[in-house]
């Protein structure tokens, strides 16, 4: 690791960011071009997304563009990589700056000869080989490893911490309780054998009794309030519901469990301290965020805080708070040496949070087989997803937040997932009541011709049906099923898109069919449990995620749109794999499932 | 504490070691082989898949101890010098990865799978690489993979 020069590129950095705003793109006297970003690769293409926009713009090959990301002591903040952000917002303004170094105008998509080509993975000769670093794999010199003391309840306060073995060091500030050691295996032994005592904190209701769960949101929901310039506005009108009061009426309701991530790499952060600065190097999703983070909990400036992300093995929204980062700078601290923590597979599964557990309330009206009113009420997940794609004149739309009694947090998608879930299994009633064809239902109800030619697609492929709009792609998929009591099996998914410009249509397709599959386990199995104070699902052998054989047939069919902007793509897919299966399960049996897994 | 030597990729290589340290530990975190993954350390993952006398098997399941005296190849020797295998040639061509912390494993295990070279079908590679997880859900891209690198394998076979 050659520290010093990195140190000595930052301040040249800094230097020309005070100068002339942030350095996004700089060209070197060898030709050399080097762009900064604060957004990470997490498994989703933005490397090599990001690095095709700079190579277009300057008219290089993308091998000439060396990229350095999630580095806050050289990149300028453009926000966590999260919410699908990284196409619409970076591409934009890594193409700006790199133009402005051209000295022309950002080049139209008709004319794109980098981007909307398949070019590859760039890290893939080094993923292959074994030699792609991960923050797990961060090793330096005089480096101890570290382990935070775990109760084996949900919450807990330590009363008493017994004494460490020989080799391992015991270190406490009041909030945490750790051992560190030279030795990898000293100090992972010894955070399990550590005898101590704990008092358990009890849950205020039990998360996995859903009845009460559902209680418990309805009692301590807070209505919402319109605020239209929120990223995912809390509450959408239009309309009066009164005026169909009179029109044919149905409502449901649906629910989602608490599900977890389970990145295939437990989180891990190595934190250096010099002097009263720490340099924090780990596979968080939002650098600048977590610096923030670290800089409150530590009590110190946040310039003294240098987060250098390096892509992480998965994180689909579980990496963008700062739990690992916060503890190796702890324990580092008061080690007075550089300090690695990595969490086990155990603490991953019950020290991080998990996707919001989600009531949907939907009551809607419909006259002449089109939609009239829309009443829409998500409790606790979020208002992601909110809005109906339908052309539906009286709505409300509503997040109502509650209290809950687990720690809940982003997931690929958020709140999207179960409010579609919800809106497209209501739809799909409709249209069975109605005696209607699921299709066509939906066709006579939307106004937006590029999401009904997402559904002319569709129209004689077998399977059940969802589509929706969502962070202004345009998505629809079939899911054939075979049910067998209450077993459900995937056979085919056909899944059509129109994300407006194709920025890369080998990484959309890979983005597609990975978020259909994570799809599948929130769909069919996944679900966290607790028991008296503690959570059941720690490890993977308890807490069952896709594999082999319950990936499917995928078929992925792509509208290029060359004149609408681009619309990211990490995550939109994994909200129709429910709502599609649930459809499918309800045309084979007659069963309308309404809650989630489906097959519990 | 104990020195203990093994033979990985060809060369010994030795770490001091308390008894009960797994393979996966003694490759990873001694030797900073760090190809080699640590995904679940119960068997669940496949993530730390690495071949002992040429069979796949999980490095967080047995001790280091036990391999003595037995080859052990990780990712990082799986190539011949710049001549990568066939299978990971594959996971390159078919760019059956996203994140890429399961491919090493995934690798690992198709290599061996391979080396008997049975005709394969979609089916039975699903079913001999089932205990192993991607999050990222690259699946049928990594079985397009290993069927395409069974195909290469047989034709070089042939011209032999
Ligand atoms: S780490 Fe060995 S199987 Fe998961
Ligand atoms: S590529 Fe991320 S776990 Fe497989």
């Amino acid at each position: 690791m050659s520290e010093r020069v990195t140190r000595r590129e930052a301040m040249g950095v800094a230097l020309l960011t005070l100068a002339a705003g942030p350095v996004r793109v700089r060209v070197g006297p060898d030709g050399t071009v080097t762009a900064y970003t604060a957004k990470v690769e997490l498994g989703q293409g933005a490397l090599t997304e990001l690095t095709m926009a700079v190579a277009e713009e300057l008219r290089v090959p993308v091998s000439r563009v060396r990229l350095v990301m999630g580095d806050t002591g050289q990149c300028p903040d453009d926000g966590g990589t999260w919410a699908s952000l990284t196409t619409p917002e970076a591409v934009p303004l890594l193409r700006q700056a790199a133009a402005e170094q051209r000295g022309g105008a950002v080049t139209p998509a008709r004319q794109w000869r980098v981007m909307g080509t398949a070019v590859k993975d760039l890290r893939g000769q080094a993923v292959v080989t074994g030699g792609q670093p991960y923050p797990s794999g961060l090793r330096m010199e005089g480096m101890l490893y570290g382990h935070v003391l775990r109760a084996p309840h949900y919450r807990a306060r330590l009363v008493k911490a017994g004494a460490a073995p020989e080799g391992v060091r015991l270190l406490r500030d009041g909030e945490i309780c750790g051992v560190v050691s030279s030795d990898p295996v000293a100090a992972k032994r010894a955070a399990g054998s550590v005898a101590c005592e704990w008092e358990a904190i009890p849950f205020s209701v039990a998360p996995s009794d859903r009845e009460a769960l559902k209680s418990s949101f309805k009692a301590t929901a807070v209505a919402p309030v319109e605020n239209m310039s929120a990223r995912y506005p809390p509450l959408l009108r239009r309309g009066r519901l009164d005026d169909a009061r009179e029109h044919e009426r149905q409502a449901s309701s649906y629910f989602l469990p608490f599900i977890t991530h389970v990145p295939l790499e437990p989180r891990a952060a190595l934190a250096v301290w010099r002097g009263e600065s720490v340099e924090i190097r780990s596979g968080c999703q939002a650098p600048f965020a977590v610096r923030a983070e670290v800089a409150r909990a530590l009590g110190i400036a946040e310039g003294n805080v240098r987060i250098q992300a390096l892509g992480p093995g998965g994180a689909f929204g579980c990496k963008q708070r700062g739990e690992v980062e916060t503890e190796a700078a702890r324990l580092a601290r008061l080690a007075g040496a550089p300090v690695l923590v990595q969490w086990s597979r155990e603490e991953e599964f019950t020290c991080a949070y998990h996707r919001p557990a989600a009531l949907v309330e939907i009551e809607s009206t419909v006259s002449e087989g089109r939609l009239t009113g829309w009443l829409h009420k998500n409790f606790n997940a979020g208002a992601p997803g909110l809005m109906t794609p339908y052309d539906t004149p009286n709505i409300s739309c509503e997040f109502h937040r509650t209290a809950v009694p687990v720690r809940q947090g982003s997931y690929r998608s958020l709140a999207a997932v179960a409010n579609t879930f919800a809106r497209e299994s209501h739809v799909d009633e409709w249209a069975a009541r109605l005696k209607a064809d699921p299709l066509e239902f939906r066709m006579r109800n939307l106004a937006d011709e590029r999401l009904k030619a997402v559904l002319e697609r569709l129209r004689g492929v077998r399977g059940g049906l969802a589509c929706t709009i969502e962070k202004q792609a345009r998505i629809g998929l079939r899911a054939e099923v075979e049910v067998k009591g209450v077993a459900v099996r995937v056979k085919r998914l056909v899944y059509v898109g129109d994300y407006g410009a194709i920025v890369n249509p080998l990484n959309l397709r890979k983005q597609i069919e990975g978020a259909l599959v994570q799809g599948l386990g929130g769909a069919l199995f996944e679900e966290v449990l607790f028991a008296g104070t503690e959570q059941k699902s720690r490890w993977m052998s308890g807490y069952r995620v896709p594999r082999f054989s319950d990936t499917p047939e995928i078929v992925v069919e792509l509208i290029d749109r060359r004149a609408i902007a681009s619309a990211g793509a990490g995550e939109a897919a994994i909200i129709l794999v429910a709502p599609a299966i649930a459809n499918a399960v309800f045309a084979a049996s007659g069963r309308r499932l309404r809650d989630l897994p489906l097959a519990r | 504490m104990a020195l203990l030597t093994l033979t990985v990729n060809g060369e010994p290589r030795s770490a001091d070691v308390k008894p009960g340290t797994t393979l996966l530990e003694f490759l990873h975190d001694y030797l900073a082989m760090t190809g080699t993954k640590c995904g679940c350390e119960e068997g669940t993952c496949g993530a730390c898949t690495v071949h002992l006398e040429g069979r796949a098997i999980r490095s967080c399941m047995v001790t280091a101890e036990s391999c003595a005296g037995k080859p052990v190849t990780t990712i990082e020797g799986l190539a011949a010098g710049n001549r990568l295998h066939a299978v990971q040639q594959a996971f390159l061509s078919f760019e059956a990865f996203q994140c890429g912390f399961c491919t090493p494993g995934m690798i690992m295990e198709a290599a061996a799978l391979l080396n008997d070279r049975k005709p394969l079908t979609d089916g039975r590679v699903r079913l001999y690489m089932e205990g192993h997880v991607c999050r990222c859900g690259a699946y049928n891209d990594i079985v397009k993979a290993v069927m395409s690198a069974a195909a290469e394998l047989r034709k070089d076979a042939g011209n032999e």
